[in-house]
């Protein structure tokens, strides 16, 4: 996020894309709802009804995969009505007038058909957007799980950029991330091209530093994406995988490729708490220490590093994590990998690892932890970033064109499936939630959120079960009649092991960021009679 | 003394197969020095290994003390699980717990029993309750009539019972929603037995079964002259603790396990209750 | 009600005095923890421990006298059966530093267990309870609990009340366990003089003054008695709750529970009693799917007429004590306060 979560309250336009807060993300939306309740509108893009939708000033249920189109259409509708901030453009962006023309070639009435929206909505929305000069955009993984969710992100930045709405303190484009620390993974380099804080490895200087920090060589190229291990098949180059703390046999698409590649390996490890359907493959499972039997720092979406203790010694021959890879760092080969405390090793994160420069234990102790940028002891840290300049120096637009979902709906595949988080109750592939039985109560079973409308024309009723087909693979699901999907969209959630539903996904990534289009395929289904 | 959750040792001593959903178990206190006694239409929480409690209505009259009775269908884990046991097997109750059927005000009264499906289990009890007292006074319940509807004849249970009750002069008519070849009884909801039935001031009604058929049938007999207070049903809800504490079965004001599970019309019309539409 | 004792306590008397009672009983108080944060926390070292009584504690005593997973059994399946063993007593407890609102909350929960059957776990811990409750001289940000008849002083209740006017707390001895401890330990009290009282009475009516919410609790309590169910705002709310059950457990008075086993292997496993909420849909969903309730539209109306309606038709109170903790909890910004504002509109416009 380039905001801290706590702005959001004060914002005057809270623009949502591609997020189900409320479920995901319960205390963002606390200072979204905070915020509308103070007179804040409150913008929803999103292809399903979700809570948050339903609470929206202005809901843009567009067609899924047209989040570029209805971007660039806003922009465009933004600069007739003379709304854009002609003084941010020229003193910090570059490159605005190739985006300007191109937006006067659009025809805002094909942009209307393509997203499903009628122009006026559109309109209307661009228009609150624009005229506040506090408008926050907080997007999500609808946004980025697409074939061409780099250009998505892009889009949301120029619509940002177009109208001032950066660099300030209720103003700015928020990603909301996934996991307690999924920023902190990013940050500590757990990305196939950087080390430590986003530094290149192409950059020698870098690589010498951690060098002779690691005691090893650091690889000048690229590693490989998530999908690009785990889809490489029986045949693919890498031999031996050691996954920690994910089931990509669940959570990945287009699931009998992942099973192909995982289980034609030479070797794979797998370090978790529980027994995922990933571990069960494994050849050796690590038994990982649970957030309660470790310490550590978990860093979330707003940049804030934060420090957490253990509350119990773990149990039986449970190992925190850390632990788990200096051993194995020592015994591959890396000396350096030898710490006594987790303060020693933010000691090392610090030395490396610029932003986090000024990060260390004692500062972080009896705190609410510090947000990165801290550049040194004395740094307070940073609440919202890009204040006088852009991480790159000048903002640039980049033109960004609609491109419709790898795979389109057609005759035999004549629904469009998104797949997200299903509830508020489980997280993931449930490993944990599923444990709680309380949690399980609440939402025992995984369910396909289907329009009234379908329903009648294949004669469903609530609760009949249903198979779901696509081009790679079939799941049996329980049906649930809803408003929150339209007419031709399925939706349903990647909890549950009965039903994994990523055997259906499309494995097409985005060319930049090799994320998977998790938010669109075509699939057909029809009713499941009593066996 | 942390007593009030520690269930009773009970032993299955029989197991009566009603149809394919529907069993009978009929159980008996391993410790039989203890007192135990109820009234039909109270209920029981029922523990099984490893599957925690569920509250179950006594099919039972007391007067088959020691032995009890329950009637029990397949809908979820720990009815599941007893349908496996077999008799010998251990389990636990708690109670009699919830207000049962007003038994001592039903003589001189023509009862008309309205049951859909396993909504005969906690009528039954009433039945064979008043049977007895038939048989040992001559101050008892005028006449009985039963009205039982199934979905199919398959689903019919407690035949033998009925068989039985016939025999001792009680007036048994049955229903199925949809029939197969060999059913020559009547088709149709367990509503339209009504329509050869007359009420009088003397008439005392006593429906259970689904939420939609107790509303059916309940704006039947309004509508037939039944009165408020001679319209009386028993409610199924989510219980957990059986004594009024736990919350889960609140009906507005009322909590459905001590102020209930059995209401006369008049009660149900002063809360907000599903089973009234 | 006429206190049975009063006294003065130095306030350089405090920390021996509970020296003291800690050698004969579980001393529990409000303690910070190294975070910041303020909680009802078991004291083992009276020298080290930080005990706050400026901020508001984050818990009440509901996590001790119904604790938020108790074991209610332990039983065994095997050769010999299926037996069940119950829990072992409980120990002298004296809790030091409660809030009137929170007292308040004990003692309804005295009254809810007792009824139609006495819950023989609760009082277990219950009769083992000595309770000190600290008047309020300054309401905290979220409180409202003269609207309940809750605080900021009580009149009865407590086995010992301290006031604190100055450099001493003023003591009333609400109860024969109070006054028996006062007399026990007499040789720390002075007696009270006509200056303290009235510095008490000063303080309270000042007390009084000091609260920033005004929340018309008896005016909406009165309006749902006699007018039919606000279902436009029970929707409006609804909406808005996303069954996160955190109002339910911070809350003093909701003592809503679940029974569940836990298996702990084939032979044996635990009966446990757990907190629940009546706003998650499976708290009234029965074994065959059917739901009395439809969570979409009344998610929170068992919540806040069980409070403001009916208990106060059955026990003639209402059951919210006006500690604020569920307003800073709720994500949805639909807490108890939001929906008396709204009852009590609808009035004035």
């Amino acid at each position: 996020m380039t905001n801290s979560i706590g702005e959001l309250k004060g914002a005057e336009v809270l623009l949502v894309t591609g997020s189900n807060t409320t479920e995901t993300h319960p205390q963002i939306a606390r200072n979204i709802l905070r915020g509308v309740d103070r007179g804040a509108k409150l913008i929803v893009i999103d292809p399903r009804k979700t809570d948050l939708a339903r609470e929206a000033h202005i809901h843009l249920a567009l067609r899924p995969g047209t989040d570029i189109a209805l971007i660039n259409g806003m922009m465009r509708i933004i600069i007739d009505e003379d709304l854009a901030d002609d003084l941010f453009i020229s003193m910090r962006t570059e490159k605005f007038t190739a985006l300007r023309d191109y937006l006067h070639r659009l025809d805002l009435d094909e942009i209307a058909t393509i997203t499903g929206i009628d122009l006026q909505t559109i309109r209307d929305a661009a228009c609150i957007y624009a005229r506040s000069c506090k408008s926050v955009i907080c997007y999500c993984l609808g946004v980025t799980q697409h074939t061409c969710g780099t250009n998505n992100v892009q889009a949301v930045a120029n619509l940002a950029m177009l109208t001032g709405n950066v660099e300030k303190e209720h103003g700015g484009v928020d990603p909301l991330r996934g996991q307690n620390n999924v920023q902190g993974a990013c940050d500590m380099a757990a990305l196939p091209a950087v080390l430590p804080g986003y530094q290149s490895l192409a950059n020698l200087e870098v690589r010498e530093r951690f060098k002779a920090a690691w005691e090893t060589d650091i690889p000048q190229t690229p590693g490989k994406s998530l999908t690009e291990m785990t889809h490489a098949g029986r045949e693919g180059e890498i031999r031996a995988m050691f996954i920690m703390g994910e089931n990509p046999v669940l959570s990945d698409p287009h699931l009998g490729r992942v099973e192909d590649t995982l289980q034609h390996l030479d070797f794979l490890a797998v370090s978790d708490i529980f027994l995922t359907e990933t571990a069960r493959l494994a050849h050796v499972v690590f038994p990982a220490a649970s957030f309660a039997e470790k310490g550590g720092t978990i860093t979330n979406s707003e940049r804030r590093v934060q420090l957490c203790h253990r509350a119990i010694k773990p149990i039986g021959n449970c190992r925190p994590d850390s632990e788990i890879i200096m051993e194995l760092g020592r015994r591959l080969g890396c000396p350096g990998m030898d710490f006594d405390s987790d303060a020693e090793i933010m000691d090392e994160i610090s030395l490396l690892t610029p932003i986090y420069g000024g990060i260390h234990y004692d500062r972080l102790e009896g705190s609410w932890g510090l947000q990165w940028p801290c550049w040194d002891r004395d740094h307070p840290g940073t609440s919202f970033l890009h204040k006088y300049y852009f991480a790159r120096g000048k903002g640039q637009f980049t033109i960004t064109e609609h491109q419709e979902p790898r795979e389109g709906v057609e005759e035999k595949y004549p629904f469009t499936l998104v797949t997200g988080r299903g509830s508020y109750h489980h997280y993931h592939t449930a490993t944990m939630t599923r444990n709680s039985r309380r949690l399980v109560r609440e939402y025992p079973e995984a369910l396909l959120e289907i329009n009234q409308d379908d329903c009648e024309k294949l004669g469903l009723q609530q609760g009949e079960m249903v198979e779901l087909v696509s081009r790679r693979g079939r799941v049996r699901v329980k049906a649930q009649i809803t408003d929150r999907v339209q007419p031709g969209t399925v939706f349903t959630s990647f909890h549950f092991w009965e039903v994994p539903i990523n055997r259906l996904t499309i494995d097409a990534l985005d060319p930049k960021s090799k994320c998977p289009e998790f938010k669109v395929c075509s699939a057909n289904l029809r009713k499941v009679d009593h066996d | 003394m942390k007593e009030n959750f520690i269930p009773e040792p009970a032993v299955i001593r029989e197991i009566i197969t009603q149809n394919e959903q529907i069993r009978t178990f009929r159980l008996e206190l391993q410790d039989k020095t203890k007192a135990f006694t109820f009234l039909p239409g109270q209920f029981l929480m029922l523990s099984l290994p490893h599957c925690g409690e569920a509250a179950i209505s006594i099919s039972s009259s007391p007067t088959a003390l020691p032995l009890i009775d329950l009637s029990i269908r397949k809908a979820g884990k720990l009815t599941a699980a007893i349908h496996e046991m077999k008799p010998g097997a251990q389990v636990g109750i708690r109670g009699p717990f919830g207000k049962p059927f007003p038994v001592d005000s039903f003589s001189g009264r023509d009862l008309l029993f309205v049951a859909g499906g396993i909504g005969l289990a906690p009528l039954k009890g009433v039945v064979d309750y008043c049977l007895f007292q038939q048989e040992l006074e001559e101050d008892s319940v005028l006449s009985m009539t039963l009205l039982y509807g199934s979905r199919t004849p398959s689903d019919i249970g407690f035949q033998e019972t009925i068989k039985n009750w016939q025999e001792q002069g009680v007036d048994c008519r049955l229903t199925v929603d949809i029939a197969d070849e060999k059913w020559q009884g009547d088709v149709g909801l367990v509503t339209d037995l009504l329509d050869d039935c007359t009420i009088t001031e003397k008439t005392t009604a006593l429906v259970c079964g689904p939420p939609i058929m107790i509303r059916f049938v309940i704006a039947r007999l309004s509508s037939m002259g039944c009165t408020d207070e001679a319209i009386i049903t028993t409610l199924e809800r989510h219980m957990k603790c059986g004594m009024g504490i736990c919350g889960h079965c609140h009906l507005d004001d009322k909590l459905v396990c001590v102020d209930g599970p059995v209401f006369t019309l008049a009660q149900l019309k002063t809360m907000d209750v599903m089973e009234l539409g | 009600m006429i206190d049975l004792k009063e006294l003065i306590l130095p306030k350089d008397n405090l920390i021996p005095l509970l020296r003291k009672l800690k050698k004969e009983a579980r001393l529990i108080a409000p303690v910070q923890n190294a975070y910041g944060d303020t909680l009802f926390s078991e004291i083992s070292d009276l020298d080290s421990a930080h005990i706050d009584l400026d901020n508001q504690p984050q818990s009440s005593l509901k996590p001790f006298l119904l604790p938020q997973q108790e074991i209610l059994a332990r039983y065994q399946v095997d050769k010999a059966g299926y037996t069940f063993t119950p829990p072992e007593d409980e120990q002298e407890t004296i809790y030091f530093g409660v809030r009137s609102c929170d007292l308040t909350a004990v003692l309804y929960m005295d009254l809810i267990f007792s009824k139609p059957v006495k819950d023989t776990n609760y009082y277990a811990r219950r009769n083992q309870s000595l309770i000190i409750t600290l008047g309020c001289n300054h309401p905290f940000a979220n409180c409202f609990c003269e609207a309940t008849a809750s605080g900021p002083y009580l009149e009865y209740g407590y086995d010992l009340q301290f006031i604190d006017i100055g450099d001493c707390y003023f003591i009333s001895a609400g109860r024969i366990k109070g006054a028996d401890l006062l007399d026990q330990w007499s040789y720390f009290f002075r007696e009270v003089q006509e200056e303290d009282r009235k510095a008490r009475y000063q303080l309270l009516l000042e007390a009084r003054g000091k609260f920033t919410r005004n929340v018309q609790v008896a005016h909406a309590c009165r309006r749902l008695q006699k007018e039919p169910d606000p279902e436009a705002i029970w929707e409006a709310l609804s909406r808005r709750c996303y069954d996160c059950g955190g109002c339910a457990y911070v809350c003093p008075t909701c003592t809503c529970f679940s029974l569940d086993d836990m298996v702990l292997d084939d032979t044996q496993g635990l009966r446990l009693r757990s907190w629940d909420a009546c706003t998650s849909s499976g708290f009234t969903r029965m074994a065959g799917g059917h739901n009395p309730v439809d969570r979409r539209c009344h998610a929170l109306k068992r919540r806040f007429l069980h409070k403001l309606k009916d208990d106060f038709a059955r026990h003639g109170k209402v059951s919210c004590t006006g500690c604020g903790r569920c307003i800073d909890i709720c994500f949805g910004g639909v807490d108890i306060t939001t929906f008396i504002d709204l009852v009590t509109a609808v009035e004035a416009s």
